[in-house]
C-alpha cells in the first residue's frame, strides 16, 4: 500500500498534543492544583464547591467562637466579681449582727456594705463594647436603674430575652443570661437582700434573716455560673472540633483537586522529551528527497 | 507495414506522450502543496495496430490522465468533518462559559457562602453597624454576581447568534461556488474535457460547507447536489439556494430556507454545533441560575420580613422579588435597601436581639432550589457544566483522530510523493530521449531514402 508522501499534519497534530499536555502540565505545577476548571474534572469541582462552602463557614463560625468567647468570659469575670462581694457582704453582715460590736463601728460595716450595693449595680450594668451585657436583648438600655420605689432600690430595664449564635453546623450556643435571670430572680434577688442586711444592721435588729438570704444569693449566682462554664467548655471542645473538621476538608481538596508532584514533574518531562524529539523529527523530515539526486 | 512515414508518427506518438507524461508530473509537482489537490497519474495506452497480412504493427502510443481520488473516503471525510465542525464550536463557547464557573474567590459558590459567613458574623454583634454593613456589602455583592452571571452568558447568547447569521453567510457564498462549478464541470463532461482541476475545487468546497452545516451529496449524472441532512435543498446542478435569518420572537435569528424554519433541524457542522449552544445549552444554564436566584431571593426575602430592623420597625424585601415565571430572576437580581439598620436582625423588636438572622442561615441548609439546598444546587450546575466541556472535549479529540485518520488515508492516495514524481521525471525523461533519438535515426533513413539514385 501506499504510504501518505507527506507525513506533516500528522506530525503537527501530535506536536500540538504534546504542547496541550505539557501546558496543563506547567499549570497544574504551577497552581498546586490538579483541578483548576470544572471541566478538569466535574465531579471533583462539584465536591469542590461544597467543600469550599464548608471551610468557609468553619472558617466564620470559628470567627464568631471567638467574639463569643470574649463577651461570655467578660461576663463570667463580671459574676466571679460579684461572687467575691456577696461573699464579703456574707462576712460584714456576720460581723455586724454581734451584738457586741460598737454602734460606731457598724456604721462603718453598714458603709462598707453600701459601697457593696454601689458595686453590685454598677457590675450589673456592665458593658461590652458599648452594650449591656446583662440586659437581655435590650443591650442599649441600662438594666439596673436605682429606684425609690422598688423595695430593693432597683429596677430592671431590660427584657429577659436570649441571643443564640450559630458555631457549628446546626450548633446554636445561647450567650447571655438575662440580668433579671440572673440577679433579680424572684427569691433569689441580690439587691433585695444587700438592701434588707443593710436595713437590719441600721435598725440595730437581727440581720440573720437578711444574712441568709444573701447567702441564699450567693449560692444563686454561683449556680448560674455554671452556665457560662458549660458554655466555655462546649466552645473549647467545638473549637477543636472545627480545626479538624477544616484539616480534613483541606486534605480533601488536596486528595481531589491537588496535583501530584511527582506524577506532574513525570509528564511533563515525557511530553517535553516527546516535543524536543518531534520537533527535530519535523527538522530532518523531507529534508532529502529523489530531485537532491538527479543531475 | 506503414512505411518511414508511419514509423516517424509511431515515434512523434511516443514524443508527445512522454512530453504529456511529464507535464502531468510537473503539475502534480507544483501542486504538491495544494490543499484538495488530487494527483495525476500518466497511463500509456497503445495504439490501434495496422495488420499487414498476417502481420500486425503498432502504431505507437497514446497518454491518459487518471486522477487519483477515492468518492466514498471524500464522503467520510464530509461526515466526520461536519461532527468535528459542531464539537468544536460547542466546545470552544462552552469554554467560554465555564470560565465564569471555575472555583475561584469570585465565584457564585463563594458569594453565596461569604452572605451567611456575613449573617453569622453580625448575629455575634446584631446592632453593630459595620457588621450590617458586611452584611448588605456581601448581599449586594451576591446579588452581583447572579447578575453578572446571567447577563455574560446572554451576552454570549447573543454573540453566538451573530455568529449563526455569519456562518450562514458563509453557507451561501460557498453553495454559489459549488453550484457555479456545478456548471463547469457538467459544461466540461459534455465535450468530454476532464473536469478534474474543478472536481477537485469542488471537493473542496464541499468540505469547507462541511465544517459549517450538515449536508448529503447526491451524485447524478455530471453534477452533483447538495442538501442538509433532513433534506432541504441548498445546491442542485447549477443553482444554489440560498438560506436566511430571521429574527425570532425571542430575538434569536432563525435559520430560514425557501420561507420555512429549519433551525431546529440543522444537526450538526459548526451552524448545528451554535445553535445548541444558544438555543438548549445556554438557556437551560440561565434556567438553573434563575431557580438558583429566585429560590435565594424569596426566602431571603422572607426572612428579613419576618423580623424587625434596628429601629424596631418591620423588615422588607432584601431584594426585588423574582417574577412570577422565574425567568430572568437571576439577571434582574438587585438589593433593594442600602441602609444598614433596615437588616431585620431582631426577633423581639430590641436592637440587641439577633434572633431573626437564624432565619437568614437556615436559608443555606433549605431546600430552596428544585429540591437542594442553594451549595448543593450550585455544585450540581458546576458538575453539569464541567462535563458538558470535557465530553465535547473528550469527543472532539476522538473526532479530531478519526478525520486525522481519513486525511492520512486520503493523501496516500491522492496525495503528491515527490520521490514518485522525480523517478517518472526521470523515466519520462530518458523514454522522451529515446523517441528523439528514433527521430533522428528515421531522419536519416529518410535522408537515405530520399538521396537515393543521387550521384
Amino acid at each position: 500500500m501506499r504510504v501518505n508522501p507527506d507525513p506533516t499534519p500528522t506530525i503537527l497534530a501530535a506536536l500540538a498534543t504534546t504542547q496541550q499536555a505539557e501546558e496543563t502540565a506547567l499549570q497544574q505545577m504551577a497552581t498546586g492544583r490538579r483541578v483548576n476548571k470544572p471541566s478538569d474534572d466535574p465531579a471533583a469541582s462539584a465536591v469542590l464547591v461544597e467543600n469550599h462552602d464548608a471551610s468557609s463557614r468553619d472558617d466564620q463560625y470559628l470567627q464568631s467562637l471567638a467574639g463569643v468567647q470574649a463577651q461570655m468570659q467578660n461576663a463570667d469575670q463580671a459574676l466571679n466579681s460579684v461572687v467575691t462581694a456577696l461573699q464579703r457582704a456574707i462576712t460584714l453582715g456576720v460581723q455586724g449582727n454581734n451584738g457586741t460590736m460598737s454602734d460606731a463601728n457598724r456604721a462603718s460595716v453598714v458603709q462598707e456594705l453600701q459601697g457593696i450595693q454601689q458595686q453590685l449595680m454598677s457590675t450589673a450594668n456592665l458593658t461590652f463594647q458599648g452594650q449591656f451585657v446583662f440586659a437581655g436583648t435590650a443591650t442599649q438600655t441600662q438594666p439596673f436603674v436605682a429606684d425609690s420605689n422598688s423595695p430593693s432600690g432597683v429596677r430592671y430595664a431590660g427584657n429577659g430575652n436570649t441571643n443564640q449564635v450559630a458555631i457549628g453546623k446546626g450548633f446554636n450556643i445561647q450567650v447571655n443570661l438575662p440580668g433579671s435571670q440572673l440577679f433579680t430572680a424572684p427569691g433569689n434577688d441580690m439587691f433585695q437582700s444587700i438592701n434588707d442586711l443593710i436595713t437590719s444592721l441600721q435598725s440595730g435588729s437581727s440581720a440573720d434573716a437578711a444574712i441568709a438570704s444573701v447567702r441564699k444569693s450567693f449560692d444563686y449566682v454561683t449556680a448560674q455560673r455554671v452556665f457560662y462554664g458549660n458554655a466555655m467548655a462546649q466552645m473549647d471542645s467545638q473549637q477543636n472540633y472545627l480545626n479538624n473538621e477544616k484539616l480534613g476538608l483541606s486534605s480533601q481538596e488536596d486528595s481531589i483537586a491537588g496535583a501530584d508532584m511527582a506524577t506532574v514533574v513525570s509528564s511533563l518531562t515525557t511530553s517535553m522529551t516527546a516535543r524536543t524529539a518531534t520537533l527535530s523529527a519535523i527538522g530532518q523530515i523531507s529534508q532529502v528527497d529523489l530531485f537532491d539526486y538527479l543531475r | 507495414m506503414s512505411g518511414l512515414f508511419g514509423t516517424m508518427s509511431t515515434a512523434l506518438s511516443a514524443l508527445q506522450a512522454e512530453q504529456g507524461a511529464l507535464e502531468a508530473t510537473t503539475n502534480n509537482v507544483a501542486n504538491a502543496n495544494t490543499p484538495g489537490f488530487s494527483r495525476q497519474r500518466a497511463i500509456m495506452v497503445e495504439s490501434d495496430p495496422v495488420v499487414q497480412g498476417s502481420l500486425s504493427f503498432g502504431t505507437g502510443v497514446s497518454l491518459q490522465l487518471q486522477s487519483l481520488r477515492d468518492p466514498i473516503l471524500e464522503l467520510r471525510l464530509n461526515q466526520e468533518t461536519q461532527q468535528q465542525g459542531q464539537l468544536d464550536a460547542q466546545v470552544s463557547a462552552m469554554q467560554q462559559i465555564e470560565t465564569m464557573f471555575s472555583s475561584d474567590s469570585g465565584d457564585l459558590g463563594s458569594l453565596m457562602t461569604s452572605f451567611f459567613n456575613s449573617v453569622d458574623q453580625l448575629s455575634t454583634d446584631p446592632s453593630s453597624m459595620p457588621l450590617r454593613q458586611g452584611v448588605l456589602t456581601a448581599a449586594g455583592n451576591m446579588a452581583n454576581g447572579f447578575r453578572n452571571t446571567a447577563r455574560n452568558l446572554q451576552q454570549q447568547q447573543s454573540n453566538i447568534d451573530l455568529n449563526v447569521g455569519q456562518t450562514v453567510d458563509q453557507v451561501n457564498v460557498l453553495t454559489k461556488q459549488i453550484a457555479d462549478l456545478n456548471g463547469e464541470i457538467s459544461g466540461m463532461q459534455n465535450l468530454s474535457e476532464d473536469p478534474s482541476t474543478f472536481l477537485d475545487q469542488r471537493t473542496n468546497l464541499i468540505r469547507q460547507l462541511s465544517q459549517l452545516v450538515d449536508v448529503a451529496v447526491v451524485q447524478s449524472d455530471n453534477s452533483i447536489a447538495v442538501t442538509t441532512s433532513a433534506g432541504t435543498a441548498l445546491v442542485e446542478g447549477q443553482q444554489s439556494f440560498n438560506l436566511s435569518t430571521q429574527l425570532s420572537n425571542t430575538g434569536v435569528q432563525e435559520v430560514m430556507a425557501q420561507g420555512a424554519d429549519i433551525t431546529s433541524k440543522i444537526s450538526a457542522g459548526k451552524l448545528g454545533g451554535l445553535i445548541q449552544v444558544r438555543d438548549q445549552t445556554i438557556p437551560s444554564i440561565l434556567g438553573q441560575l434563575d431557580t438558583l436566584a429566585g429560590g435565594l431571593s424569596t426566602a431571603l426575602n422572607a426572612a428579613n420580613r419576618s423580623g424587625s430592623d434596628l429601629t424596631g420597625t418591620a423588615g422588607g424585601a432584601l431584594f426585588t422579588a423574582p417574577p412570577a415565571s422565574g425567568t430572568g430572576a437571576a439577571a434582574d437580581m438587585t438589593l433593594l435597601i442600602t441602609d444598614p439598620s433596615l437588616l431585620a436582625a431582631s426577633s423581639d423588636g430590641t436592637p440587641g436581639s439577633n434572633g431573626n438572622l437564624a432565619k437568614f442561615t437556615a436559608v443555606s441548609t433549605q431546600t430552596i432550589a428544585s429540591g437542594q439546598t442553594p451549595t448543593d444546587y450550585y455544585a450540581n450546575l458546576v458538575f453539569q457544566i464541567g462535563s458538558d466541556v470535557s465530553n465535547g472535549t473528550a469527543e472532539s479529540d476522538a473526532s479530531n483522530l478519526i478525520l486525522q485518520q481519513l486525511q492520512d488515508q486520503r493523501a496516500s492516495l491522492s496525495g503528491v510523493s515527490l520521490d514518485e514524481e522525480a523517478a517518472n521525471l526521470v523515466r519520462y525523461q530518458q523514454s522522451y530521449s529515446a523517441a528523439a533519438r528514433v527521430v533522428s535515426t528515421l531522419n536519416d533513413l529518410l535522408d537515405t531514402a530520399v538521396n537515393l539514385g543521387k550521384d
